[in-house]
């Protein structure tokens, strides 16, 4: 943006219209015009399953049952969190470590990483299909081998709190790690050749190399892929909407689920409209800081 | 470089993290030609007699209507976010625009936030408009939660275009339209593939939007795949088999634009 032109011209006025004006009349229609309806029904006892409460203006009620007493509210944004607190550190280490075992030169690279990039680009539904086809109780591939080794007997891993949510833990690292990986990689093979030389002449071992020059040179780009791992992460629903549904009673249920099941399955719009205008608003924030990190910065190696 | 040779224990773990990525796929990639006796077996099986009869049902059940779907819902998609985008993203890198930051955040902030919160509003407004169950309700939805990639992407591809270029077509009395079109756009046309294909995949894979807005005879591959999970079991063989055939275009995909893959993943904010 360093040389943008300034708007000067008649022409350029005009030029500008025809640029910006379909982005514009464009989030008119899918975001400005949609999240003001919302708006509006927030406000509202709105639900399709009972005709006789509908439409009733309640003020802000929606929003003080929401962010006062509701405990699966809570409930989700917990699970969200504790998901993203144990999968995304877990992801950022293995990605790390993969990127630095696979950053040479070997002949077949471009096929590697096309096959280790596949539970990234899959679709995620998919992924929850092959995990639940995986876990599937006594027939599942995994669920015979957990049995010869005694485990799940006489359960199933679905079925149990913990082992549900772990289970979907290790499904997200499955799925994620790759993303990291990549980032990590971009940003070690466009790393300046001279400073890890002047270090291996100085003696530096393969760790100190590392931890004093690899390191702080990715910074940039552990923290945007931290960052966008961490968003999606908070995100996440089409796993959970094929693995379990948000159970074993709301064991797994995250943001998302809980949102659609408020919406889409209760259809409790007025209610739910209130939990969108709460995240849309919670997005806003989380945007700010993304918007401060990634266009705040110079760019060192890659990054831009 | 640190090493030149490259010592043969390199490959034992690489082997071991490939059948990591890979295992699960390869298992419902044989699920998708076994029989149903061989799919619900107390001793898994790896070697079978194959059999195509997975994949003759779900063309029954409506697989090439679904399939007609996603295509159509991800190239109109991906047309329409690509020119809308792409015309903002040459705005934004070539011209100081009003409140132009603003808007920038604002197109951001519409990918941040989880998808599930535009769902229920644009749920509203179409249900409103009578275009629930409309190819048009999602591929608006798509195009929406696109439109940031297309911004951000092409808006570095341009900021890379180099600027002598065009201001010497405006010497020579071109005027906006024409640089743009016929020297910013070609030389950032590498790109402007790249961004598309994203697009394209994003849309194909996207469930929650699709789940919402479609519905019966407007499904996509995505919303038909999870369908097959009934009450009375799950057909297992179909899902196998519309998983692999939903799948196979993403991976071919991968490998022909893996220079752009890190970029795409990241809105541009990464360069491979």
């Amino acid at each position: 943006m360093s040389s943008a032109t300034t708007v000067h011209s008649a022409s350029t006025k005009t030029f500008l219209w025809v640029c910006m004006g379909p982005v514009l009349v464009f989030l008119t229609i899918v975001a400005v015009a949609p999240l003001t309806l919302a708006l509006v029904d927030s406000f509202r006892e709105l639900s399709m399953t009972s005709l006789t409460k509908r439409g009733a203006f309640i003020g802000l009620d929606n929003y003080r049952d929401l962010i006062g007493t509701d405990s699966h509210f809570y409930g989700a944004i917990l699970h969200t969190a504790v998901l993203m607190a144990i999968a995304v550190p877990l992801e950022f280490v293995f990605g790390l470590l993969i990127a630095l075992w696979i950053n040479r030169q070997f002949t077949g690279r471009r096929l590697v990483i096309t096959i280790i990039m596949i539970p990234t680009m899959i679709a995620p539904v998919v992924v929850g299909m092959i995990w639940r086809f995986f876990l599937m109780p006594s027939f599942g591939v995994m669920t015979v081998y957990l049995n010869d080794l005694g485990l799940f007997e006489e359960t199933t891993v679905f079925s149990q709190s913990l082992t549900a949510f772990g289970a979907l833990v290790i499904i997200d690292i499955w799925e994620w790690t790759p993303f990291i990986m990549l980032i990590m990689l971009a940003g070690l093979s466009s790393m300046p050749r001279a400073p890890i030389e002047a270090a291996t002449i100085d003696g530096a071992t393969r760790w100190q190399i590392l931890r004093h020059v690899q390191l702080p040179l990715l910074r940039p780009l552990i923290i945007i892929a931290v960052m966008l791992r961490a968003i999606d992460a908070s995100k996440i629903f089409d796993t959970i909407y094929v693995l379990t549904g948000g159970g074993p009673g709301d064991a797994t249920e995250v943001i998302a689920s809980f949102a659609y099941r408020t919406n889409f399955l209760k259809w409790d719009l007025g209610y739910g409209a209130a939990i969108c205008l709460v995240l849309a608003f919670a997005s806003l924030v989380v945007a700010a800081i993304f918007y401060k990190i990634v266009s705040g910065r110079p760019a060192p190696s890659g990054a831009s | 470089m640190l090493r030149r040779r490259i010592p043969f224990g390199f490959f034992i773990p690489l082997a071991i993290l490939l059948a990591i990525a890979l295992v699960p796929y390869i298992w419902i990639l044989f699920a998708s030609f076994k029989e149903r006796v061989d799919l619900i077996t107390a001793e898994p099986k790896w070697i079978f007699d194959p059999t195509v009869v997975n994949f003759v049902d779900i063309f029954e059940r409506g697989f090439d209507t679904y399939l007609l779907n996603s295509l159509i819902i991800g190239f109109s998609s991906t047309a329409l976010t690509v020119i809308v985008g792409t015309m903002a993203a040459y705005g934004f890198s070539r011209f100081r625009i009003p409140a132009g930051n603003h808007l920038f955040f604002f197109i951001l902030a519409t990918r941040l936030g989880p998808p599930v919160a535009y769902a229920l509003p644009m749920y509203l407004i179409f249900n409103w408009l009578g275009l629930v169950n409309t190819h048009f309700a999602v591929i608006l939805a798509h195009s929406t939660f696109n439109l940031v990639l297309v911004v951000w992407m092409m808006r570095s591809f341009f900021d890379d275009v180099p600027r002598a270029v065009e201001e010497a077509a405006y010497l020579d009395g071109c005027g906006h339209f024409r640089v743009f079109w016929t020297i910013a756009l070609p030389m950032a046309y590498p790109g402007l593939v790249a961004v598309s294909i994203f697009v394209l995949i994003f849309s194909w894979n996207e469930l929650l939007f699709s789940l919402i807005l479609t519905g019966g005879e407007t499904r996509t591959l995505p919303v038909m795949i999870p369908s097959l999970v009934l009450h009375t079991g799950t057909l297992w063989g179909q899902v196998a088999a519309a998983s692999i055939l939903q799948s196979i275009p993403v991976l071919i995909f991968i490998f022909f634009i893996q220079k752009k893959l890190v970029q795409g993943l990241t809105f541009g904010a990464v360069k491979g």
